[in-house]
């Protein structure tokens, strides 16, 4: 079975490859022999932007059909099932409910234990800013330009930091890699699976969105303010982000133009590509999502209303230390808002801090509240992250349960970065990413011990055979020494 | 008693506004009862214990069946079976220095022209809105290490209790700080030799000070013995062992020299960062240095710290290290500091040893008069709701120097302006 799956895979990437070759073929062919255009003249080939010239290769790891029983189940739904059972076959989950039986399935007795559904962190820098933390390996803020919509992090990524590892093991099964906030647009994100790989493209998630990272506030003003290029001021800031935003919606028409006439029969000359306008288009095209660096409540509130004014979606405020300020326009709006806990102090517009600000934000109909790291130390610990709002909240008025926080870091995460229909939660059909921990992931105490991504195990605490290490870190704590019964022997 | 205190606090009023805040003027004393006490002392941990706080200090412990029947104070507190401890001690961070770390003009941590005289606690803020959010976390004192400038020694650290009154500063000018290792700039080893040559020079300079104050009769040569520098003066306090020499080190090879440094000047060393300190964990537990290191930093950062892991502390305590887990980054959330040391728990250090790393194992290492219940102490005391290090876990009350503290912050009146029901905006709901 697992086989069958893997050549279908196989398959398919190969069908993709030829279909890039034959766009690269037909786009060179046709720049050649652009000249006129008249409207009964023979149509030359169709331009077409290739949306994914760097596919996915990500293959599931070897799984074998798995029944987790008599656990504690945190769905991501907003249920906690008690000494529950899942069933895992063929990467996806078949099954969640008591007493589960399956024929051919390794059965684990998870007595004691707590499983929910893989952790994902919706704000990385792994692999764009790695560890060991070295100037040559910083390569997340393409700090050169106020707009720089043509980057896209995906190719800094470094898949061998070995902050992948630290966070598989605190649960982490995907997360989205974005570019700094020193930009007003700092390029295009990516969402990766937390699997081991050669390369970026051995764990990017296929088809999920790409993600926009924008910036409000104090820092794009800042690095540009310096250097004494727009944006200095925040009025700055929205100037730039507007002068983008009209340039795309011509950009856009242009390319909507195109596509009618040439469907109308016409030979219409394709407009000329552009790599950053190609991102922007793509937001108003409701295919790339806005991921948007922005602290403070008037900020958002703008940004929606820029949203509106370009018709595209504002999407996810990252930080959103002020999110509590404006719960109820981020739920009217549809805005997710991904915040830390209680990082706070380090930048003026990070000083309204409040422990409670997931749960207020949460706490509104419609809402959807995320708890992200943006570090690669707390990445490690979402989990406890979550359970300091939870916690510091329910000291204030909130009556939060475990069943309802894991969602800030399953499925409310999987929404904000659109891969709700494939992860973020454990139901029948759902991708098979699953966290065992040895107790409630509530608890300082607490932690994964096992990982399953497609329902492949990545991870066990208790077998080093399921715990990678990274090429950085191989061979670094080698004995210098050849050890004396070993030398001894080889003078003989 | 009381009158004495009343008597006092009248003389410090006729010296200005600025006495009348001070926390000496309160000597309620105060009666805990039915406590589960971690004395993180030789009596372990006591339950249905009572303690008595008289004067801001620990008067009397008494375990089950030893309390008075009369206690004799103004407050008796039934703690209710729950847990008390030495309030925590934060340690390697810049709390009261810095307020919002992109404003450079709230920052007063670091200068350029800093050396080991740099004494940052004349810029201590004890009004930083930092300070009553570090007390939700159980932190009671904290050990304030300035980062001064490009030399090898950045300042000198500062002990401050977080009463938020005037007279916080409990020790100004308590240690000398260096900051070893890696420089993209130059070598590493530029640092290790200055630290190496300024205190051989200064035991060169005392031996001759020493010579001519034997050797010579009195009269001119004395009258011309030369009074030492500021900075001589500082590097003396380190030859004597009068000052602890904060370290940061992270590699093997700049904690060895640091160790041998220790033999050669007789130092009171602490070691700090110490990433690499489990490669040589047997070396440091032989010479009797304390490790002040974070819990969670876990990742190879640098090439100095390709050892970091969370199993760390949990080793090095082991070894017989005695080791202190300090915060990483600045000073904002220190209250985490209970949470980081439940992190190295849950990877092997003992919950007795994880205590002992935030309360006893600081005042040991800096001479501090806390950080133990025990007779004699400052009345620095933690009720907590549970076990101290859970995250569900929260402080029910806190003492300093005897004083009940107010455990509501900034944020709280935030939260509280944002829940509350209204229908004029917000600004009006105080």
């Amino acid at each position: 079975m697992l086989k069958k799956s893997l050549s279908r895979n196989l398959v398919t990437n190969n069908l993709i490859s030829k279909k890039f070759a034959f766009t690269l073929l037909t786009t060179s062919m046709l720049s050649l022999g652009l000249t006129a255009c008249l409207p009964n003249e023979k149509q030359d080939a169709k331009v077409v932007i290739n949306k994914n010239p760097y596919p996915s290769t990500y293959q599931v790891l070897p799984a074998e059909s798995t029944l987790l029983t008599n656990a504690t189940i945190l769905t991501g739904t907003g249920k906690r099932l008690n000494d529950a059972d899942i069933l895992l076959v063929n990467g996806k989950i078949v099954q969640v409910g008591n007493d589960l039986s399956a024929e051919q399935a390794t059965v684990i007795d998870m007595k004691g234990k707590w499983i929910t559904p893989g952790i994902i962190d919706v704000h990385s820098h792994l692999g764009v800013y790695p560890n060991p933390q070295v100037e040559s390996h910083s390569d997340g803020n393409e700090m050169t330009s106020p707009n720089t919509s043509e980057v896209w992090a995906e190719h800094s990524v470094w898949p061998q930091d070995p902050a992948f590892q630290a966070a598989r093991a605190g649960g982490i099964t995907s997360l989205q890699i974005l570019p700094g906030s020193a930009n007003l647009f700092g390029g295009r994100g990516v969402t990766l699976r937390n699997v081991p790989s050669e390369t970026m493209q051995g764990m990017k998630f296929a088809d999920a969105p790409y993600g926009l990272k924008m910036a409000c506030g104090e820092n794009p003003k800042r690095v540009y303010g310096s250097q004494k290029v727009l944006p200095s001021t925040r009025m700055g800031n929205v100037a730039g982000y507007r002068s983008a935003w009209l340039a795309a919606t011509e950009y856009k028409r242009a390319w909507d133009k195109y596509d009618s006439d040439y469907s109308a029969g016409e030979n219409p000359e394709a407009p000329k590509r552009d790599l950053a306008l190609d991102t922007l288009m793509g937001v108003l095209d409701g295919e790339i999502l806005i991921h948007n660096h922005c602290y403070k409540a008037e900020e958002m509130a703008v940004m929606i209303d820029l949203g509106n004014e370009f018709n595209y979606h504002s999407g996810t405020f990252h930080h959103a230390i002020e999110g509590y300020k404006i719960a109820d326009l981020l739920a009217a709006n549809g805005n997710c808002a991904a915040m830390w806990p209680d990082w706070w102090g380090f930048k003026m517009e990070a000083f309204d801090m409040v422990e409670e600000n997931v749960a207020i934000v949460d706490a509104v109909k419609n809402s959807c509240a995320v708890v992200h790291s943006d570090s690669a130390t707390t990445i490690q610990r979402l989990n406890q992250e979550a359970a300091k709002v939870m916690f510091r909240a329910n000291e204030n008025g909130f009556a939060l349960k475990e069943e309802d926080a894991i969602k800030w870091i399953t499925a409310n995460a999987a929404k904000s970065l659109g891969i709700n229909d494939k992860v973020g939660s454990l139901e029948a059909g759902k991708n098979a990413d699953v966290v065992v921990w040895n107790m409630s992931p509530f608890s300082v105490y607490a932690q994964a011990e096992q990982v399953f991504i497609d329902g492949a195990k990545v991870y066990d605490r208790f077998d080093d055979k399921y715990q990678a290490k990274s090429d950085f870190l191989l061979g670094q704590q080698l004995n210098n020494h050849v050890n004396k019964a070993v030398s001894n022997s080889a003078t003989k | 008693m009381k009158n004495t205190q009343l008597l006092t606090s009248l003389r410090y009023a006729l010296f200005g506004a600025l006495a009348v805040t001070t926390s000496q003027v309160n000597a309620e004393s105060i009666a805990i009862t039915n406590a589960t006490v971690y004395t993180v002392a030789k009596q372990g941990i006591l339950s249905q214990a009572t303690v008595l706080v008289e004067d801001g200090k620990i008067t009397a412990l008494y375990s089950k069946g030893e309390v008075p029947e009369s206690l004799n104070a103004d407050t008796v507190i039934d703690a209710k079976g729950r847990i008390l401890t030495p309030g925590f001690i934060a340690s390697g961070n810049l709390l009261g220095l810095v307020e919002v770390g992109a404003v450079s003009a709230t920052r007063d941590s670091s200068d350029k022209e800093a050396d080991e005289t740099f004494d940052a606690s004349l810029a201590f803020n004890p009004k930083s809105t930092l300070i009553a959010y570090a007390r939700k976390g159980g932190i009671t004192s904290s050990l304030v290490t300035p980062y001064g400038g490009e030399k090898v020694f950045t300042g000198q650290s500062f002990v401050v209790n977080l009463s938020g009154d005037f007279d916080s500063v409990i020790a100004g000018q308590n240690a000398v700080i260096v900051s070893l290792g890696s420089n993209s700039k130059g070598s590493r080893a530029t640092k290790l030799q200055t630290l190496s040559n300024k205190l051989e020079d200064a035991q060169k300079a005392l031996a001759k000070a020493e010579k001519a104050k034997t050797s010579n009769k009195k009269g001119k040569e004395e009258k011309e013995a030369k009074i030492p520098s500021r900075s001589e003066q500082v590097m003396n306090d380190l030859l004597s062992g009068d000052k602890p020499l904060i370290a940061y080190a992270d590699r093997a090879t700049d904690i060895l020299f640091l160790l041998k440094l220790k033999q050669q000047f007789n130092l009171n060393l602490v070691l700090a960062g110490a990433s690499d300190a489990v490669l040589v964990s047997d070396e440091i537990a032989k010479a009797n240095v304390t490790v002040m290191m974070s819990a969670i930093d876990n990742l190879p950062g640098s090439f100095d710290s390709l050892h970091n892991s969370l199993i760390n502390v949990a080793k090095l305590t082991k070894a017989g290290v005695k080791v202190i887990i300090s915060n990483s980054g600045e000073s904002h959330n220190i209250n985490q500091l209970r949470f980081d040391a439940g992190v190295a728990i849950a990877n092997g250090l003992e919950k007795t040893s994880a205590l002992a790393a935030v309360t006893a194992n600081v005042a040991d290492s800096f001479n501090l008069n806390s950080g133990r219940i025990a007779v004699g102490k400052n009345a620095d005391l933690v009720l907590w709701s549970s076990d101290p290090f859970e995250i569900s876990t929260k402080v029910d009350a806190m003492w300093i120097n005897g004083q009940a503290m107010s455990l509501k912050s900034r944020q709280d009146a935030l939260r509280e302006r944002y829940t509350t029901t209204t229908d004029m905006p917000r600004a009006y709901t105080k």
